[in-house]
């Protein structure tokens, strides 16, 4: 059996009331947008994607991570190397970043289950993320949303088996974004919707369910990635399904369009409540579309993915619509940094990146940065590396309103590590009041500051889901 | 070492916003005033200590910035740093070299600028990711929360310090901040980095202040009155106290050591120390280095503090010179300064801020934080 073995999405936990985004135009919007942080990027977020993904579960099982994302915070530079040395995934792991539409989740996740399937990877990793920008006071401001989700796929502890795919291409003009555009563009939303979307969308879906043998009718839930609402329920009549019944669209109210990570995180709903046997069409579209059909399995009654519910809960909420552009760097912010020179990054990456300290061999004593002396008992050369947890505990912490850094006032807190090890790290995502002395946090990957002219990215920690 | 070695003149600029003054002309106020004090020609300085913290512009650099400033040519000197006691240890260097018989006369200069450099603060240094985010606010804030957590004290006690201490600086005439201040200013400060507000902390400052030492056999050559040096300490502990496992945050083990050695080379107990200069960066700090100086059991710094026994006036008088938070904190000149203080104060010639007939005085400071402590004990028989 082939398929999804694990499944979960990962937001932001900022967000924007869109009665505020509407103020500031005199329009009208509805709902709740995600919002990444200022130090937060596709990167960043598909760090913790792949993190909530595998949960206890050993990287080392994987050997391929496969990146998508129409916004990634590199141009040239691979950043699916970077996801899987952050989790700390084995050298010999295939990697690719698909991008260039947001039809880049549902490619790499047909790459993954072909290339399991071909034998070329045991098991792979997908995970998708976007934080994409829009022209303030634009059409698609009040759609778009910041978000991630990462899958699991292999042969073993498969719940939701691959049952059929279908693609289809070809050039359509609709969104796009030059190399030298920030902002995405569109055409027209309707004119789009109708003749491109929905057209590609159904034929891509239409074929596959063909190939699965399954009839539209008998389709569980049918799980279109879209430009907005409208644009789904347009191509779930054309297929032949009840737009209330069966189709689940877009997170618009409580999230966003997301892009890359849609079908990923559509996905994840679906499998919350789907029985075995179900089946699961989903579908994502750019220049022609992508479609996939699964079956739920026994197994995933025993292995239901952590509910979109709990990624969306405890979100802080921006004060203002200043602050949703300041914090997806649209206004300007300068933060003191050094270069991360690529003889520092290379000689401590085990250590910066892949988070191993030392233990001592003598008295047992965890210790980070790596030391061959021990802080504790000063035993010499007795050091080995120990791979440090990811969730601890508040022992001390400050508040800091002098320091230069991408969030103000920075949280500064030092955690003692689950497992042993002491961290001095910034605190990232926090409420007022959240950071005190026994506060739980689980470590996250962020930016910490761009100097040498380039994204030098670090571990930090956030105040850990209470639910 | 001990009585081995004299202070025979001392001297301290004016501190505060020296935009007046260059850092050579600081580095000259000072040892000019020293060199009359002791009465000295700057031909019989056989050695200098140059205790400066940062590089800067106009500079601080290295032993040729003392050279040039005083066209002290032809001799050793030699830079020292380390960390917020770099001024001590300058002085205790200086106190080495006397003792160990190679010069006979010595001059220990602190001399920092740090208002001519623009930007908030002190500019951190360091990795380029590990701890980044530091301020130096920020990381004796982290064993303040620590301590505050664990010994229950409110930020209403760490207030009295900065009363106590504007109090004392108001009566200086050369510290930078001489207003005095009431614990309700203090509280309703912005907060720099909780549970300091702005009023919790010392100012950046400029300044430099100098000591000339000598063989005491040779102190009656010189006009000054000798004090002598009775112990110094020096102890260096992990410069990254926040990634120890076995740290508890609740004090400085680099001051306990420190004092630990300056006490057994005077050969006295805490008790015996009638009054202390101690490194006040934050109201907090002061609390604790009295206690890790062995002046009260740990976790009582703060009832001495708020029973008044640390006031110009109490059984143990601290900082009477207004200590870092009014009297400023130029590094690399705070820890001679303190030596100016406690030779002044030993001298009988404080004026209003006199201490009353103290025997042995104390001089402290501490880095890192918790990274580097000195001490020096000095006394006037």
């Amino acid at each position: 059996m082939l398929g999804i073995t694990r499944i979960a999405p990962y937001f932001p936990r900022h967000r924007l009331d869109r009665a505020l985004m509407a103020a500031a135009w005199g329009t009208r919007a509805a709902g709740t947008r995600t919002v990444a942080g200022p130090d937060e990027d596709a990167l960043t977020l598909a760090v913790d994607a792949v993190l909530a993904c595998l949960g206890e579960t050993d990287p080392a099982g994987f050997d391929a991570l496969y990146f998508a994302s129409t916004s990634a915070p590199y141009l040239e530079k691979q950043v699916a190397s970077v996801v899987a040395t952050a989790c700390d995934l084995p050298r010999p792991t295939a990697v690719a970043d698909f991008g260039g539409s947001v039809r880049a989740g549902t490619t790499a996740l047909r790459a993954a289950l072909d290339a399991v399937q071909a034998g070329s990877a045991r098991a792979a990793l997908v995970v998708a993320a976007d934080t994409r920008h829009t022209e303030p006071g634009s059409e698609l401001e009040p759609l778009l949303g910041d978000g991630a989700a990462a899958a699991a796929v292999g042969r073993e502890g498969v719940i939701a088996e691959v049952v059929a795919t279908a693609t289809v291409a070809e050039e359509f003009t609709y969104l796009w974004r030059t190399d030298a555009q920030r902002a995405l563009r569109v055409s027209d939303l309707r004119f789009g919707a109708s003749y491109g979307y929905a057209r590609d969308v159904a034929e891509a879906v239409t074929a596959a369910l063909r190939r699965a043998e399954v009839p539209p009718t008998k389709l569980a839930r049918l799980l279109l990635a879209a430009p907005d609402a409208r644009a789904a329920a347009e191509a779930a009549a054309r297929i032949g399904c009840d737009p209330k019944a069966q189709l689940v669209g877009p997170l618009v109210a409580e999230a966003g369009v997301l892009g890359a990570p849609d079908p990923l995180v559509l996905l994840a709903r679906a499998l919350e409540t789907a029985a075995p046997g179900d089946f699961l069409a989903v579908a994502a579209h750019s220049e022609g579309a992508d479609a996939l059909v699964f079956r739920a399995t026994d197994a995933l009654t025993a292995a239901r993915p952590r509910p979109l519910g709990t990624a969306l809960a405890g979100g802080l909420a921006l004060p203002s619509y200043a602050a949703f552009l300041r914090a997806r760097g649209m206004l300007p912010a300068e933060v003191a940094g050094e270069t991360v020179t690529a003889m520092i990054e290379w000689k401590e990456l085990r250590q910066d990146v892949r988070l191993y300290g030392s233990r001592c061999e003598v008295c047992g004593l965890v210790q980070y940065p790596q030391a061959r002396v021990c802080i504790g008992c000063r035993a010499q050369d007795r050091t080995v590396e120990q791979k440090l947890g990811k969730r601890g505990t508040v022992f001390t912490f400050t508040i800091d309103h002098l320091a230069s850094a991408l969030v103000s006032p920075l949280a500064m807190v030092v955690v003692d590590l689950d497992g042993g090890g002491r961290l001095y790290l910034q605190a990232t995502d926090v409420a007022p009041g959240e950071v005190r002395v026994g506060a739980r946090m689980a470590l996250t990957f962020r930016r910490l500051h761009e100097g040498g002219e380039n994204r030098n990215y670090f571990w930090k920690a956030r105040p850990m889901e209470t639910s | 070492m001990k009585d081995q070695v004299a202070v025979v003149g001392v001297g301290c600029t004016k501190f505060g916003d020296r935009h007046d003054r260059t850092y050579e002309e600081l580095i000259c106020d000072a040892a000019f005033e020293a060199y009359a004090d002791a009465g000295i020609d700057p031909a019989d300085i056989q050695a200098a200590y140059l205790g400066t913290y940062l590089p800067g512009p106009g500079g601080g650099k290295a032993a040729v910035s003392l050279a040039d400033a005083l066209r002290l040519y032809g001799r050793p000197i030699t830079r020292v740093e380390n960390y917020c006691a770099t001024g001590t240890d300058a002085f205790r260097n200086g106190c080495l070299a006397i003792a160990a018989g190679v010069y006979d006369v010595v001059l220990v200069l602190g001399a920092e600028k740090l208002k001519d450099r623009g930007g908030r603060g002190i500019p951190r240094l360091g990795h380029p990711l590990l701890a980044r985010g530091n301020t130096a606010p920020g990381l004796f804030a982290l064993a303040a929360n620590r301590y505050m957590h664990t010994y229950g004290l409110g930020r209403e006690t760490l207030a009295k310090v900065a009363v106590k201490n504007h109090r004392n600086g108001a009566k200086n005439e050369r510290a930078h901040l001489r207003s005095e201040i009431t614990a309700e200013q203090v509280l309703a400060a912005p907060i720099i980095a909780w549970p300091f507000g702005l009023l919790d902390c010392c100012p950046t400052t400029d300044g430099a202040a100098a000591a000339i030492l000598c063989r005491r056999d040779l102190a009656s050559r010189f006009r000054g009155a000798p004090i002598l040096v009775k112990g110094v300490g020096l102890a260096v502990e992990s410069g990254r106290p926040y990634f120890d496992p076995t740290f508890d945050y609740l004090g400085f083990r680099s001051t306990q050591k420190a004092a630990q050695q300056a006490y057994a080379m005077a050969g006295i107990r805490p008790a015996d120390v009638d009054f202390a200069e101690v490194h006040d960066c934050f109201t907090w700090t002061e609390i604790s280095n009295i206690e890790d100086l062995g002046f009260c059991a740990k976790g009582e710094g703060g009832r001495l503090v708020e029973e008044g026994r640390t006031a110009l006036e109490g059984d143990l008088p601290i900082n009477p010179s207004g200590g870092l938070k009014s009297f400023g904190h130029p590094i690399g000149a705070s820890g001679v300064r303190m030596i100016f203080e406690v030779v002044t104060q030993l001298r009988g010639t404080a004026g209003p801020r006199q201490v009353k007939s103290p025997r042995l005085g104390l001089a402290h400071n501490v880095g890192g934080p918790g990274a580097v402590a000195c001490v020096a004990v000095l006394g006037n028989a």
